[in-house]
């Protein structure tokens, strides 16, 4: 059974003009332990998805969410603001893209994990807090983990905060994982550095990830399936190995070439928009 | 020819817990007409030199020349105008209460170039040579996309009538389809305009496709410099390894001189 089980999920925003849809009915299956990449261009509706699944989009008085989105058996859709709330940060937590700025810059390190590990276990003693959290920054390689529980988050560097976000994220060791660019705001050693870790922490824990990027060469790597989205619509999807030997929808061809390559092949011509790219969807089978 | 020289450059800040050497003893020179990668990690004083070059930061010793002239901090409005920016992220690098129109007219009149009369005329042609309409000179910022975003900091650049464009992360905060539009746009742009780059990335797969030569810093120091063939197929210095290992890859042949390249390390 999936943890995670989208299907004909539609949203829409009522504006002044009229109804904007931005999501065409997707579908989408996360079993338990499972990597799966969204992958598309700005505003193609990777991050709206991520933020029903987490609950958020639907405390949004303009939304208009249809369709079935089931967290772990329970309509996400359907339930109480409240019980959505009670999810979050335990059975479900985000990493998002800038680590910095998404931790909060008036507390220190320590103070936020033990507001992290108090959602799950509310009587938690700062004591007690201070001791999960160095060994959960332990497990994410961060030398003296004192001293980072004592500084704020400018006093460390992006790479460190991205670690102490991956260690956040899943101190309640969460059943998903959603991971919203991360390290896009990083260098490019130190993205695949906090990647590898996050890959090694996720199995380990054998949590869920639903990964979002705009770069399938980064995804590569990290995930087990891969969803291409364009407008709203999924236009392929596939294990990771088979979408990348044998892309078929257009839209995905466009977004691999658009990839520069270490090879130097030239910086590809990419078409600006093509009807080929509002072609049907694509599935590379069933890996689950 | 030579179009920049940096000799010896150095750039030490002064702080409580001690000096911080952001930049020591770089030498190097910049032909005119070719595009030169300068890559790095964060701190590896990338930004640094490129304010130096600029005049936004005095350097602590060593020389710049531009054109055969000795640059210092303090510098004219018309040596200033020949060196442009172009930044990373085009959101927080254009005024948002400034129409597009207007912040890329700022240039002109800030180094007053050309008659008044014809500046919106100017505007418009600068506008036009980064593929958007004149008649978007009207909008704000934040009518537009990331992409008209970068392709509108060009044009202010472009307007001034430059010979260098330092062109700092300029795609790192696109996505892959819309930086590889940018990408072409930035070399047509070189070719028409007989423009020298100075491209600072962190992203070894660009560098690949756009410079002509790289300059690998690390803690502030030149640790390589080369042809970008020469980088991509025997680099010289760990670092550059290291740098070219963590590029992530699309395809078979770009796995395949990864991993030759890491066995090297």
């Amino acid at each position: 059974m999936s943890l995670l089980h989208i299907k004909d999920l539609r949203l829409g925003f009522k504006t002044l003009a009229g109804q904007v849809d931005v999501l065409h009915g997707i579908d989408l299956d996360i079993a338990a332990g499972e990597k799966i990449a969204l992958v598309g261009e700005s505003g193609s509706g990777k991050s709206v998805t991520a933020r029903i699944v987490l609950g958020l989009l639907q405390e949004t008085r303009t939304a208009r969410i249809n369709g079935t989105v089931q967290f772990d058996g329970q309509d996400i859709n359907s339930m109480s603001a409240r019980d959505r709330a009670t999810l979050r940060g335990t059975e479900m937590s985000i990493i998002f893209q800038d680590p910095t700025s998404s931790l909060n810059p008036m507390f220190t390190i320590g103070n936020q994990f033990t507001e992290v590990l108090r959602r799950r276990d509310p009587k938690l003693s700062k004591a007690d807090s201070h001791v999960r959290a160095t060994t959960l920054l332990d497990e994410v390689a961060i030398p003296d983990p004192a001293r980072v529980l004592r500084a704020y988050p400018f006093q460390l560097s992006g790479g460190m905060n991205q670690r102490v976000m991956i260690a956040m994220a899943l101190a309640n060791k969460p059943k998903l994982l959603l991971a919203d660019e991360p390290g896009t705001a990083l260098d490019v050693s130190v993205q695949a550095q906090t990647l590898t870790l996050m890959r090694d922490m996720v199995v380990q824990n054998g949590t869920s990830v639903l990964f979002i990027s705009h770069n399938l060469g980064v995804v590569r790597e990290f995930a087990d399936r891969i969803y291409v989205i364009y407008r709203g619509n999924i236009v392929e999807d596939g294990p990771t190995d088979a979408l990348f030997a044998n892309p078929q929808h257009a839209y995905t061809r466009a977004l691999m070439s658009a990839v520069p390559r270490i090879t130097g092949v030239g910086i590809p011509e990419v078409p600006e928009v093509s009807d080929d790219f509002l072609a049907p969807r694509i599935s590379h089978g069933d890996a689950l | 020819m030579t179009l920049l020289a940096l000799n010896g450059l150095t750039k030490t800040f002064e702080t409580p817990t001690g000096p911080v050497h952001a930049v020591s003893d770089v030498s190097l020179n910049v032909q005119a007409g070719e595009c030169l990668a300068i890559v790095g990690e964060s701190g590896s004083g990338k930004t640094t030199i490129a304010n130096m070059i600029l005049g936004i930061l005095a350097a602590t010793s060593g020389e710049i020349a531009f054109d055969r002239q000795t640059l210092s901090a303090k510098r004219s409005a018309k040596q200033r105008r020949r060196i442009q920016l172009v930044q990373q992220n085009p959101l927080s690098s254009l005024n948002p209460k400034r129409s597009i129109g207007a912040s890329v007219r700022l240039g002109l009149d800030v180094y007053d170039i050309g008659k008044k009369s014809g500046r919106w005329t100017a505007v418009e042609a600068a506008l036009d040579a980064v593929g958007l309409p004149g008649n978007m000179r009207t909008r704000a910022p934040a009518s537009l996309s990331g992409g008209q975003r970068q392709r509108v900091s060009i044009a202010r650049a472009l307007a001034c009538d430059p010979r260098l464009l330092v062109l700092d992360e300029p795609t790192s905060a696109l996505d892959v389809l819309v930086q590889a539009r940018v990408l072409l746009l930035l070399n047509d742009l070189r070719a028409k305009h007989g423009l020298t780059y100075i491209f600072i990335t962190h992203d070894l797969a660009v560098v690949r496709n756009v410079a002509d030569r790289v300059a690998v810093f690390q803690s502030g120091q030149l640790v390589e410099l080369g042809e970008t063939s020469q980088i991509f197929s025997a680099p010289k210095a760990a670092y550059t390894r290291q740098l070219i290992g963590a590029v992530p890859v699309v395809d078979a042949a770009e796995l395949n001189l990864r991993n030759k390249l890491a066995e090297g390390v």
